[in-house]
């Protein structure tokens, strides 16, 4: 029989000494940084600390690589025609091409909402237009799932993934095992989503006194924080809630309320961030404007009542919308523009291999 | 090497090097305990069918007949307490790996296997008091991805669009469910399917269905090395589907219970609509019986 006290002892011994070694190894380690290594997440200054639990899944050079092959990869769709690449693209700051309407997926299947674009995910703490998913990880189950865009199942995708020949030894690269699941084909997507960090705009440059902005930009910033920061708040341009902002009077798609089965949601729909806005047309939940200057003169006189309407979106003496007139819609439309981020947009560490 | 595993080692480690420290103190003794989930109408066992099967064996407590083709439920954190304060809290680990996954059980009608829990590692005593999660908490959803019986392309019940597990589903079909197929359902189905974990401040509307259960044992059992006592559950489709539970312990007394219609509520698939159903399943459980 084991004598336990003994072989409890040792056991405590050697699990404080893989602490140490741990610990120890986490301080000399090099700390990284981007000019060297471009594979770690860091956060931007002035940005509020990330959602996503890197506890359980560290953005690593391998895993970054796997998942940038899976989001480019058609195998993940039911036919082959169709990767997250698709609809999800760099030059838009990952949103969809500005010509579709509204995403098109396999045998053209067209769906009902417009693709947000992909950055700063790490910071979000739920995901879509209606927030119903609340860890990026669960974020491409629904894509690879939906009737129209990938109509594949988990499943379908893992065994294709598993019988390919190069896949196993890139999940070894990355996880140390040739395994081929779910956790780890999430991992490594998320890995690569987490990369996609947009905080070196013109504004941002400002911020940080690189560059001036223009007295026409300058003006629309003053006019964007006294009527848009209110809901497009923060330094990711969103407060993360969900708002009815008015584009129309009836919704048969409901929005958050789908989520949140509360009626006073219907309509809602996520503040998405303004961040790369000039570069992600069309807009709102259901694309129904092609440019800025479309949506700015919503916001000044195309408001429609509703009963979830949100009340800032209404003047004390009862009309809609937010007064501005066309040359500081033109002066908002100026500043917007400076939050694109083109470093990001061109950053070859984003491009299909 | 995960953080949360460097933690918990360094946790164990030093709970063990303090024990160690004490060498008075008597070595500690373990056992295993078994828990037996037994799923039932009424008194009735059930018999599993195929999706075609016009055969309705059970009887509703709204007096419609029905037969089962799926059914089955998350247990998760378990723990078992004693009368002289024994205390027993199941580990519970997410990962993206099968085996990184502990304390998770994926309860299913159709396979006897997933129907046995054994709790191994059980301090040494007696023990009359099971609580449970029917159900998977928000801690665990929001580790994201994870393996072994939560694996959705492994048989894991998860909700994309509000990603979370689903708790408990009942499938199958009655002649009182509509004839004509619906977007969800096909011809005389019934589908209930009741999760959803979040709570969104200020919105009642909103509904988590993930419940905290704790049954008494009729009698106490022993713990310890070579014993192999075991708690046979019983979980009652007929309580869950609105009928008063047997007045046994762990289910309170005047709760007004829910009576499912299949005329009506047959597609069950969202966590507001869930919610009687969840409420209905807090009474569904007893343990039946201990075998020492």
């Amino acid at each position: 029989m084991i004598n336990y006290r003994v072989f409890k002892a040792s056991l405590a011994i050697y699990w404080l000494g893989a602490f140490t070694l741990v610990t120890l190894t986490g301080c000399i380690k090099d700390i990284p940084n981007e000019a060297t290594n471009p594979y770690f997440f860091e956060k931007p200054v002035g940005f509020p600390e990330p959602t996503y639990t890197f506890y359980n899944n560290e953005l690593t050079e391998d895993g970054f690589k796997l998942g940038k092959k899976l989001f480019f990869d058609p195998m993940l769709s039911i036919d082959g025609t169709v990767s997250c690449g698709s609809c999800h693209i760099q030059s838009t700051a990952f949103a969809d091409q500005q010509l579709h309407h509204i995403s098109v997926g396999v045998q053209n299947r067209v769906g009902i909402r417009n693709a947000l674009p992909l950055f700063n995910l790490a910071f979000y703490k739920e995901f879509f237009w209606d927030g119903g998913v609340t860890h990026l990880d669960f974020v491409p189950i629904n894509a690879i799932e939906s009737p129209f865009e990938m109509d594949e199942t988990l499943l379908g995708v893992l065994e294709k993934l598993r019988l390919s020949k190069e896949y196993p030894a890139l999940y070894e690269k990355a996880f140390g095992t040739t395994t081929i699941n779910t956790g780890l084909t999430m991992d490594a997507l998320a890995q690569f989503m987490n990369r996609m960090i947009s905080a070196n705009s013109k504004y941002d440059q400002s911020l940080k006194g690189e560059v001036e902005l223009t007295e026409k930009e300058q003006r629309g910033l003053q006019l964007f924080n006294e009527h848009c920061e209110n809901c497009h708040s923060g330094i990711l341009f969103t407060n993360q809630e969900y708002h009815n902002n008015g584009i129309s009077t009836v919704f048969p798609d409901s929005g958050r309320a789908l989520i949140s089965a509360n009626n006073m949601d219907i309509g809602k729909f996520r503040v998405p961030s303004l961040r790369n806005i000039d570069r992600t047309s069309p807009y709102m939940h259901n694309a129904k404007f092609q440019t800025l200057e479309e949506v700015l003169e919503h916001y000044a006189n195309g408001v429609q009542q509703s009963a979830t309407l949100d009340s800032r979106l209404i003047l004390p003496n009862g009309t809609l919308g937010i007064p501005l007139n066309p040359q500081q819609q033109a002066d908002i439309i100026a500043f917007l523009k400076t939050l694109t981020d083109f470093d990001f947009i061109n950053d070859p560490l984003f491009f299909k291999d | 090497m995960k953080v949360s595993t460097i933690f918990s080692t360094l946790l164990v480690g030093t709970v063990l090097l303090f024990t160690s420290c004490t060498p008075e103190e008597e070595v500690l003794k373990e056992g295993s305990l078994q828990l037996i989930f037994d799923n039932r109408v009424g008194n009735t066992e059930i018999a599993i069918t195929s999706d075609t099967d016009t055969n309705f064996p059970y009887t509703s407590p709204m007096n419609q007949m029905f037969n089962i083709t799926k059914l089955g439920y998350y247990v998760s954190r378990v723990e078992l307490t004693g009368p002289n304060g024994e205390s027993y809290v199941d580990k519970v680990t997410t990962g993206p790996m099968d085996e990184d996954v502990n304390g998770f059980y994926h309860v299913q009608e159709k396979d006897v296997n997933s129907q046995l829990v054994t709790l191994e590692n059980v301090p040494s005593g007696t023990y009359d008091e099971l609580t449970f999660t029917l159900g998977v908490e928000a801690d665990a959803v929001q580790q994201g991805a994870t393996g072994g019986p939560l694996d959705p392309a492994n048989g894991g019940w998860l909700w994309n669009w509000d990603a979370g597990y689903i708790g408990w589903a009942m499938e199958g079909r009655s002649p009182s469910s509509p004839a004509v197929a619906g977007p969800f359902n096909k011809d005389n189905s019934v589908k209930l399917h009741i999760g959803g974990w979040k709570e969104i401040a200020g919105n009642t509307a909103m509904t988590n269905n993930v419940k905290r259960i704790t049954l008494k044992f009729p009698s106490s059992v022993e713990v310890g090395e070579g014993l192999t006592p075991s708690a046979h559950l019983h979980m009652d489709l007929l309580v869950a589907l609105g009928a008063h539970a047997s007045g046994h312990s762990g289910h309170g007394g005047s709760h007004m219970h829910h009576q499912v219609d299949f005329s009506t509520e047959y597609s069950v698939h969202s966590p507001a609509a869930g919610k009687d159903i969840g409420e209905n399943l807090e009474g569904a459980f007893e343990v039946h019986h201990v075998h020492q």
